[in-house]
């Protein structure tokens, strides 16, 4: 008896460790692979030649077309920066610096991979279509409902992420670019 | 007590091996990868643009909805792969993508010069055949070097306002893209 329950103990363990270690790591990039700065999570080493088996698996997964390392680094938020999940009934201002890119663009994306957006509006914000404060900084107003300034829409309920894409960035050059300066969100309250 | 915290140790482990397990066989056993969802497209030896993600819409090969994006899929078997032809003068990029979703070339137009893109695909054994100067090739021919025969290629190209978005589209449609045999 005490053995069934052992081997018991042993397998729950196993599969729990095992499986959800496996979907941490290959769902956000939470455990490895991935770059982590904030809120924000990038997967670098896939755009290069040499892939590592958990961007392997994570390419295998969800069979997109990453962005090359000479084309620009794709970050990915499904949090606020207090580590509060995205969600698309809640305001969000997105404020502050981004690397040295040739652009860049935002965009709200669902679990599923689809794009959020009013239909009737641009479901994108980019470096050249947006107004900007006086010092160059961003400041993207996100949320369900109509805001001044610039502004991502997300209609509807549920969870989703935000993707912010630098083209041509710097970053990997280690000049003039810092990974500290990507922008932070900040939540706004919920309708 | 301690006899089950070590039943949950040996769990701990035996976790571990799952986990490791479960990495190394994803890439194995995922069934749409890149390559299929690409082969959907029909673009063998011809330039393809793939359907805009629309608000709502599937985006099975998650891009960015700023972003044009056009695909060819080429077979180095039969000779060296090219992609050729002229891009705006806005933002583009170009990758060269193995069936398993790993980029094996890419470049942006900062880096080329003009506007002119003209790209050459070889397998090692083109490679070889390069080095050793069997093979003519035109001057100015951006030479990629692929470790496999199958291959696809990408380009993006950013329409800065949405009026430029029909030409832009038309210019990456008129790209050549095919095995020179």
């Amino acid at each position: 008896m005490r053995f069934v329950l052992g081997l018991i103990i042993t397998l729950s363990v196993a599969l729990v460790t095992g499986f959800g270690a496996s979907y941490l790591a290959l769902e956000d990039g939470r455990l490895f692979g991935a770059l982590r700065i904030g809120s924000w999570a990038a997967w670098p080493s896939a755009g290069s030649g040499s892939v590592d088996p958990y961007t392997m698996a994570f390419l295998a997964r969800t069979g997109r077309l990453q962005l090359g390392r000479s084309e620009g680094l794709r970050f990915t938020a499904w949090s606020d920066s207090g580590g509060t999940p995205l969600r698309r009934e809640c305001r969000y201002t997105i404020e502050g610096t981004t690397p040295v890119a040739a652009m860049w663009t935002l965009y709200a994306r669902a679990p599923d991979a689809a794009v959020i957006g009013e239909p009737s509006r641009r479901p994108f914000v980019d470096s050249v279509n947006l107004a900007r404060r006086a010092d160059g900084a961003i400041a993207i107003h996100v949320g369900p409902g109509v805001r001044p300034g610039t502004w991502l829409a997300t209609p509807g309920s549920g969870p989703y992420a935000l993707v912010l894409s630098l083209y041509d960035t710097s970053v990997f050059a280690g000049l003039g670019a810092t990974l500290d300066a990507l922008p932070v969100i900040e939540p706004e309250g919920c309708e | 007590m301690i006899r089950y915290s070590m039943w949950a140790l040996a769990g701990l482990l035996l976790g571990a091996i799952v986990h490791l397990v479960v990495i190394l066989m994803v890439p194995a056993v995922a069934e749409r990868d890149v390559w299929a969802k690409v082969s959907e497209l029909d673009a063998v030896e011809r330039i393809r643009l793939i359907p805009s993600a629309v608000v709502g819409g599937p985006n099975s090969f998650d891009l960015d909805p700023a972003l044009i994006h056009a695909v060819c899929q080429l077979d180095l078997r039969d000779g060296p792969g090219e992609l050729e032809g002229e891009l705006p003068a806005s933002f583009w990029s170009i990758a060269v993508y193995q069936p398993n979703g790993t980029i094996v070339y890419s470049t942006t137009n900062r880096a080329a010069s003009g506007r002119r893109v003209n790209l050459g695909i070889f397998n090692p054994a083109l490679t070889r055949l390069l080095a050793e100067q069997q093979l003519e090739i035109e001057e100015g021919l951006l030479i990629v070097e692929s470790p496999g025969d199958d291959v696809f290629v990408l380009v993006r190209l950013w329409p800065e306002y949405p009026e430029l978005a029909p030409r832009y589209k038309q210019m990456l449609e008129a790209l050549t893209c095919r095995v020179l045999r």
